[in-house]
């Protein structure tokens, strides 16, 4: 065992390794080998080693930001590199030959970092969180940007790597704890809603993978099993609100300390046994004031006791023995004891505090105590063994570097030098002068006392550049004309996407609709520490644009902006010269096989043969070889129509296979054009007679009967389709077969059934290409195209919902569809003129009902505007007011 | 092949982020970080603006042109958090806000309006997470709006209606079943998922999830089923990937790597007849992709934007 040890001035259970009230540090950290103690605060970094006797090297610190966390390198293979995070920063040090060297530093997150915690096994990742509720993970070999960046909801408040398995961690987001995968980055595998308080702490079991704990301020510690995670798998009750729940290293123990800021007294730590939750095991008493953080000490591996190591807010580092009485109070049985401090055992009453202020030189006093919060002020290099300080104050426009010289007599009846370093500064010389003089007078006035003069001279520095430039501040036109951006563009930004800057669209038929970036204004190459969470050269969130903004405060913090970062001046310059708004409209429709020449050109009325002629015809006049041939083939398959019945393509099942296979090819090849073409005109025999019986449903003459209700109508005639039209039409048949009644599959059986029936799945697809062909035509405008296509529409497209005019039979008052009555037989219109019953052309008026033959109808209302009833109905008016509003 | 027909100077202020013309290819309309749109008149390849719509009051992601037959109606999405329907009056040369919606917590960015034949209906997607689908209801005069919460963890980056008439593919019989008429969204958010929603007694339900990309899903664009035999789906993401995703039955899906780009894809469009897909991303290039009988897909142009040129194999 070290001889420094036993050289230690142990009290009962703990000794004082450190005190050191300049430290002001408000974070600690222990290094994996137990030797090394890592202290961070605003003002110090300092490192002391546990082993010899109260060493601390201490490194000032140039930050306006309290140090957030601390950690070191829990792995052998990086034992000497720590971690601490500053506001938004992380700072990755390296502990050599007693310097502290800074790696790297990197503006981890967009806002304040929570914590941090390095991997337990790979020494190189790394992972930190923030209020930005984003968790990233580093990889040291690449510090630009986070290998993975996981994104919560919720601000985070902890993260912690699991200690067993290799990829789970786990974050604190208020009161909700989210487990992660790193190789599932999309999402938190577990999700517990643990506490409804705010969550300070968590750690993993030591021992399973599965368990872990939080500590919360609802004065709880609640143990989880993540496999299992709907509640709590036990619950410890404390009576303050608790910081920091640790597991021991040892047994099944779990030591807790209360939130810093409460100040309630609690100055001490509690060890729990989590089998017996009701009370604590042991307390921690020696700390005077509250506990900022405590780490385990890695155990030499000829100890058997354990070492605790604390902070507390009064800047003292104890170190903590746990005995083997401790050890076995939380269930854990050392093997063997061989503690050389066991004869210090309960011995309570003993208590001794080791004065460590180390021997302090007055000038090093006064830099400790120097309040460095001076406005405009920096303080960039501060030496007490080299005896001097650099300052650098920016105010409005000046800019002026002080170099401070301290004679080893100061501040006995000495002043110190003040010096004004040319480069960096743009003070001009009458200015530096009256400065320099300002300063010296101050400084004779307090040392002339034997006092102190550093902190008051940088004061007056201050004072009199801001003096002395408010003549010409006086003339400077201060522009901020935008506003701040945290306003526009908030925190949600993150999950916002960025802005796309470039698009294509299809429209109408053919059109390609392109805006874009213009090419002189292509983006200029991204730095990685614009936005490191970005993994792709483009940003994937709008908040990238807070960075711009942050970048060049002067500018407009837009897309646009953006893209101009560099190169100012020219770009700006183009930026004005040339639009960013144009939008190209490209004609794409050489990339189709539709063709609007054709689809004008083209005819479907007639009989077959004349139509593919025609349209072969058309297809040679644009130049389509293709189609020519496709028209001919048509041609010759339709061809023998008048012919023979034997001899006929189209009774031939390769005639119809032939355009089965033609339309479906053509269908694939996305030319809707050909495939509807085809499909209209060879389903022409069967689509005409259906067409005329429905055509005969809706246009035979209506009637009504004065003052009536009128009924909605019933059903098509489909038995009108005279047997002959399906066996000659046999392939779309099938079709028929699905949507017609049941006798139609009667009347085929009886024919002549030469042709196997084609299979129903193609079939059932030609009423889209017809649909889709029909709709082409109305966006090119052709409206008469698309109804010539659109009556070749097999199934009737849609219930008719506008009105239709039923009326009742005068005699039986029974609904008649049709001229006469139904039931009665009876004609059951009169006209109102000649007093005649109606057979024939016959017109009513809408509105009154009343009406008879179409001749008289037309004599009578030439001359009259009113009815000849007497109703005084105006007809004509009457109805043109009601059809046309 | 391709030839430019216009190159119109909007005379945004600001970048642009959406373009669209209308259904019979007259009216251009575009949006911009400006926060206004532009109507234009671009017949016969001249230009000639026709509104300047102002109502939002931050950038303008997204427009939509719905069918004439409802009238010539636009709709937008903004950072603002709202979506405007607008209306033409006028003789179709100005146009008025007839509707604004305002129920999201966030950005919208994404609109579009459904099908024709589903009646007059527009979706929303947000960077709230939720999909608002907005029904015209004629008796009432009133837009219904219903939406999905929490459609996507984070936000929803795009939607897409499926097309109105859908054959039924494959060899299953059963056309007559009313699985014509279903009505289908996709949508892609922050979640890196992809997922498929359905209509079902008047309520959205996910029908399915397509996992496969590794960062936020940027566009979402559902393929005119006409001449294909399967439903088709184009998804492209921030990992700089696009997806062709297939399927027959709408529950089970095949994933396709359409490409790896060079940089983020943030835009798709399909072709009219759906055999063409654009696609542009964050290095400001557009590429124009077909399907090969073979099934490949396969690089059949760019178009650098900027020179004016299309270069076309």
């Amino acid at each position: 065992m070290n001889m420094n040890k036993m050289l230690r001035s142990w009290n009962s259970e703990y000794y004082v390794a450190l005190e050191c009230k300049d430290l002001q540090a408000n974070a600690m950290a222990v290094d994996s080998t137990g030797t090394f103690v890592l202290l961070a605060g605003r003002r110090f970094l300092a490192v002391t080693d546990l082993d010899s006797d109260f060493v601390v090297h201490k490194f000032p610190r140039q930050s306006k930001y309290a140090v957030g966390a601390a950690e070191w390198n829990p792995t052998s293979f990086h034992k000497e590199l720590c971690v601490i995070s500053s506001n938004q920063r992380l700072e990755v040090l390296t502990w050599r030959t007693e310097e502290l060297i800074q790696n790297f530093s990197v503006r981890a997150h967009t806002r304040v970092i929570t914590d941090l915690n390095w991997h337990r096994f790979d020494p190189n990742i790394l992972a930190s969180c923030s209020v930005d509720t984003f968790i990233h993970l580093w990889d040291l070999r690449d510090s630009r940007k986070p290998t993975l960046s996981l994104s919560a909801v919720a601000e985070a408040s902890q993260v912690r790597w699991n200690k067993i398995s290799h990829h789970l961690l786990a974050t604190a987001h208020e009161g909700d704890i989210k487990v992660w995968d790193q190789r599932k980055g999309t999402a938190p595998v577990q999700y517990i809603a643990a506490h409804l308080a705010k969550i300070h702490g968590l750690d993993w079991s030591p021992t399973s993978e599965n368990h872990i704990c939080s500590c919360s301020q609802d004065n709880t510690v609640k143990f989880f099993d993540t496999t299992n995670n709907r509640r709590p798998e036990c619950v410890l009750t404390t009576n303050a609100p608790v910081w920091r729940a640790r597991y021991t290293p040892f047994g099944t123990g779990l030591v807790t300390a209360v939130v810093p800021q409460l100040r309630r007294g609690e100055n001490s730590l509690l060890l729990w046994n989590t089998a017996n939750r009701n009370t604590p095991v042991h307390t921690f008493v020696g700390h005077r004031d509250v506990i900022l953080d405590f780490e385990w000490k890695k155990q030499h591996p000829d100890d058997t006791d354990f070492r605790l190591v604390t902070w507390s807010k009064d800047q003292a580092l104890l170190v903590w023995k746990i005995d083997n009485y401790l050890q076995k109070l939380c269930g854990f049985e050392p093997i063997e004891s061989k503690d050389p401090f066991k004869s210090h055992e309960y011995s309570e009453n003993f208590r001794f505090f080791k004065k460590t202020s180390p021997k302090v030189q007055p000038l090093q006093q006064e830099f400790s105590l120097l309040n460095i919060h001076i406005p405009n002020l920096t303080i960039l290099k501060m030496d007490a063994v080299a005896r001097h300080v650099l300052v650098k104050a920016t105010i409005n426009n000046f800019v002026a570097i002080l170099k401070v010289n301290f004679p080893s007599a100061y501040p006995h009846g000495v002043p110190p030098g003040f010096e004004v370093v040319k480069e960096g500064s743009n003070i001009g010389d009458s200015i530096a002068a009256q400065l320099l003089q300002m300063l010296t007078h101050l400084a004779l006035q307090r040392v002339s006392k034997n006092r102190t003069c550093l902190e008051s001279c940088l004061r007056q520095m201050v004072t009199t550049l801001e003096q002395l430039s408010s003549d010409t501040e006086n003339k400077r036109v201060y522009t901020r004309p935008y506003m701040d951006p945290h306003n526009i563009f908030n925190n949600s930004d993150v999950y916002i996407p960025f802005p796309r800057t470039s698009g294509a669209k299809f429209c109408s038929v053919g059109m390609l609709v392109c805006f874009g970036q213009p090419v002189h204004a292509r983006r200029l190459s991204m730095k990685a520490d614009i936005s490191p969470r970005t993994v792709s050269s483009t940003p994937r969130a709008l908040s990238a644009l807070e960075n711009t903004y942050s970048k060049r405060p002067d500018d407009y913090m837009t897309v646009s902006a953006f893209y101009y970062q560099r190169q100012r001046s020219r770009a700006k310059q183009n930026y004005m010269k040339f639009s960013k708004a144009i939008v190209h409209i490209y004609d794409a429709l050489g990339l189709f096989f539709v063709n609007k020449q054709l689809a004008e050109e083209y005819i479907l009325d007639g009989d077959v043969g004349t139509i593919c002629k025609h349209n072969a015809a058309a297809a040679a006049v644009v130049g389509r070889w293709d189609l020519v041939q496709t028209w001919t083939l048509a041609e010759l398959v339709a061809g023998p129509q008048q012919a023979d019945e034997e001899n006929s393509w189209s009774n031939h099942p390769f005639g119809n296979k032939l355009m089965e296979s033609l339309i479906s090819d053509y269908a694939s090849q996305h030319d809707i054009q050909m495939a509807a073409m085809l499909c209209c005109i060879f389903g022409k025999e069967h689509d005409v007679s259906v067409r005329k019986s429905s055509l005969k449903s809706l246009l035979s003459p209506v009637q009504l009967v004065p003052g009536k209700k009128w009924l909605k109508p019933e059903s098509s005639p489909y038995h009108t389709i005279p047997p002959a039209d399906i066996v000659a039409d046999g392939w779309v048949l099938p079709m028929l077969r699905t949507t017609r009644s049941t006798s139609l599959d009667n009347l085929t059986i009886e024919g002549p059934l030469k042709i196997p029936a084609p299979k129903t799945a193609p079939n059932s697809l030609y009423e889209y290409y017809k649909t889709a062909y029909a709709e082409t035509l109305h966006r090119w405008g052709l409206i008469y195209h698309r109804t010539e296509v659109l009556k070749f529409m097999c199934a009737t497209p849609e219930v008719h919902k506008g009105v239709e005019f039923i009326s009742d039979c005068k005699h039986c008052m029974k609904p008649a569809k049709f001229g006469s009555c139904g039931s009665c037989k009876k004609l059951t219109l009169k006209c109102v003129i000649c007093h005649l019953s109606v057979r024939g052309s016959a017109n009513t008026c809408v509105l009154c009902g009343h009406g008879g033959h179409s001749k008289c109808m037309k004599w009578w209302l030439s001359f009259h505007d009113t009815c000849l009833s007497g109703c005084r109905c105006k007809c004509l008016m009457q109805t043109a007011g009601m059809l046309c509003p | 092949m391709v030839s430019i027909i216009n190159s119109i100077d909007t005379g945004h202020e600001d970048i642009i982020h959406d373009a669209e013309v209308d259904y019979y290819g007259l009216r251009l309309a575009t949006c911009s970080s400006d926060n206004t749109i532009k109507v234009y008149d671009i017949k016969s390849g001249a230009f000639s603006l026709l509104d300047d719509l102002k109502g939002h009051c931050g950038p303008v992601w997204q427009i939509t042109w719905s069918h004439p037959k409802f009238g010539n109606l636009l709709a937008s999405c903004s950072y603002d958090r709202k979506v405007i329907i607008w209306k033409s009056k006028e003789q179709q040369r100005k146009w008025l806000k007839h509707y604004e919606y305002a129920n999201h917590d966030s950005s919208v960015n994404s609109v579009q309006f459904a099908p024709a034949d589903l009646g007059l209906m527009l979706a929303c997607g947000s960077s709230d997470g939720s999909i608002s689908v907005l029904r015209y209801n004629p008796s009432g005069n009133a837009w219904e709006a219903r939406k999905i919460q929490n459609a996507h963890a984070i936000g929803c980056n795009a939607v897409s209606w499926a097309p109105a008439d859908v054959p039924v593919f494959g060899d299953r019989q059963g056309a007559d079943e009313a699985g014509h008429r279903i009505k289908r969204l996709v949508s892609g958010g922050c979640d890196n998922l992809v997922k498929i929603w359905k209509e079902e007694n008047d309520r959205w339900v996910e029908e399915s999830k397509l996992e496969f990309h590794s960062d936020w899903v940027r566009d979402v664009a559902w393929a005119p089923s006409v001449g294909l035999h399967r439903f088709t789906v184009a998804s492209c993401s921030q990992d700089r990937r696009v997806v062709i995703w297939t399927s027959d039955d709408c529950s089970t899906w095949n994933a396709t790597v359409l490409h790896t780009f060079d940089d983020v894809v943030w835009n798709l469009s399909w072709s009219l007849n759906g055999n063409i897909l654009a696609v542009s991303g964050g290095d400001n290039k557009i590429t124009l992709w077909d399907e090969s009988s073979e099934g490949n897909w396969r690089c059949i142009s760019d178009v650098v934007k900027g020179q004016g040129q299309v270069n076309s194999q």
